[in-house]
């Protein structure tokens, strides 16, 4: 009886270590499989970065013709890039469009606010929107790129336009668009420069597939920047206050 | 199981013994465990907050509210500070919150009340949000509501600078008294996140409370 009981604890004592690995297992699989992307340690490994590394990541977007960018970030695409740069360019919409508001012979003047929603809506969903789907196109077609560098190079090239929001605080229509059009060449320059190295591995009309979505996208960006934000030259009040119900509309 | 209270009437608590003593004594390998767990509950009594007035309560959440924001606001960052603040609550970051929303949309100088009010909520709460995680992915070991709290209580000094730029129709005192208060916001929430993230990585977390900041002050100013 004594000898019976005991092999019985023993056994109990063997199930209990494997129920708990049972556990282990049914839980590593959970945070890994399909649910991964969604907690915290997933994205920490690409906040690998430091303030110099930062800084050296905006310069080499204002140079596209030395490709250096895609070398640096090979190995360690950022995220941190991407978002807040977009985030200071949601502020300095906000800023300078109001600041272009400015009349100084009214009293009690009415700023427009319904940039902020419509600066957020576009500025995330194309630095965000625009690289999945290329990476998307990418990968069907043959190149090795990842998701993360895709968002990585497309977020950072998104910091041309952090002077360019500052240019456009001047009210000459003609040197407004000038400035748009450098913004435009340069990203588009940027952006094809560092994606030369791995589109040259495939063949022509593949390449030309993804130069024409970069282009597109970029075009359509600038545009809609330019004509959403900082249209209208405020030389008059009637301007300024169709310009207003214009904004709104949408608004609404 | 034997259950032993005292009712200490001095200092109006309740202490008491447990003895757990599984019942299976039958077999000699079988361990008896005796655990004494000492309680202590040395303040009101559990069934009272049910039964107070509304009244107490709102004034003893009001008492907290004040306390944190004394905590928060005077930075000087003392160990007693640092503990009141792991009692972190949302109470206060909400009334700071709405106090902003309803002053930014009520004042008379613009023609979209109900579009600011939504900007400036969604703008607090989705912004803490953004910046406390990114705190968190750059390896700081920051606990997530504590952090949404102190960076709401923050907010408070921008609230007051909304609240002058109402009386005030000059724009350079306007502009003056709104980097006074931006100012002071942001070397508060400064100042409690700049202990708890790597060296390295200081100025990738605090630049987001920076421009957070900026933010709300630029509304403050503008609207």
């Amino acid at each position: 009886m004594e000898i019976g009981v005991q092999k019985q604890t023993d056994e109990e004592k063997q199930a209990q270590p494997e129920q708990f690995n049972k556990l282990d297992d049914s839980g590593d699989k959970k945070q890994t499989g399909y649910c991964g992307f969604l907690t915290v340690e997933y994205y920490t490994p690409y906040f690998n970065v430091t303030e110099t590394d930062v800084i050296q990541r905006i310069k080499a977007t204002f140079l596209p013709f030395r490709p250096d960018f895609l070398n640096i970030t090979k190995e360690n695409p950022d995220l941190w890039g991407p978002i807040w740069i977009n985030a200071t360019l949601i502020f300095m919409i906000t800023a300078i469009a109001n600041l272009r508001q400015v009349d100084s012979e009214k009293e009690n003047q009415s700023f427009e606010v319904g940039y902020v929603p419509q600066a957020t809506a576009l500025l995330y969903i194309i630095a965000f929107g625009t690289p999945v789907i290329l990476a998307i196109v990418m990968k069907i077609l043959g190149v090795d790129l990842s998701f993360f560098q895709t968002i990585c190079l497309y977020g950072y090239s998104m910091s041309t336009l952090l002077p360019i929001t500052i240019l456009c605080y001047f009210q000459n229509e003609m040197f407004l668009w000038m400035i748009i059009a450098y913004g435009v060449g340069n990203s588009i320059l940027f952006l094809i420069f560092n994606l030369k190295e791995e589109l040259d591995k495939l063949q022509i009309q593949k390449k030309y597939i993804i130069i024409g979505i970069v282009v597109t996208m970029q075009l359509s960006l600038y545009l809609f920047y330019k004509l959403v934000f900082f249209s209208y030259v405020s030389e008059g009040k009637i301007e300024l206050s169709s310009a207003a119900q214009e904004e709104s509309q949408p608004g609404n | 199981m034997e259950f032993e209270v005292q009712e200490n009437q001095a200092n109006n608590s309740i202490q008491g013994i447990i003895n757990l003593q599984p019942q299976v004594n039958q077999v000699n390998q079988v361990q008896v465990q005796q655990q004494e767990i000492q309680i202590k509950q040395t303040d009101i009594q559990v069934s009272s907050t049910l039964e107070e007035s509304v009244a107490v309560t709102l004034l003893r959440d009001l008492r907290q509210i004040g306390i944190k924001l004394r905590c928060v606001l005077v930075p000087t960052m003392s160990t007693d500070n640092a503990r009141e603040l792991r009692n972190w609550d949302l109470w206060g970051p909400l009334v700071f919150c709405l106090m902003l929303a309803l002053t930014l949309s009520l004042s008379g100088n613009n023609d979209d009340g109900p579009g600011i009010f939504a900007t400036i909520f969604v703008l607090i709460w989705v912004g803490s949000f953004v910046v406390t995680l990114n705190a968190q992915l750059l390896g700081g070991k920051v606990s997530f509501f504590q952090s949404v709290c102190v960076l709401g209580y923050c907010v408070f000094p921008i609230n007051l600078g909304a609240l002058f730029t109402l009386f005030f129709q000059f724009f350079y005192l306007k502009m003056f008294l709104v980097i006074g208060c931006f100012l002071w916001s942001t070397y508060s929430a400064v100042g409690f996140m700049k202990l708890l993230i790597p060296e390295q990585k200081r100025i990738l977390a605090l630049y987001p409370v920076i421009l957070f900041y900026l933010f709300l002050s630029w509304f403050a100013l503008i609207v």
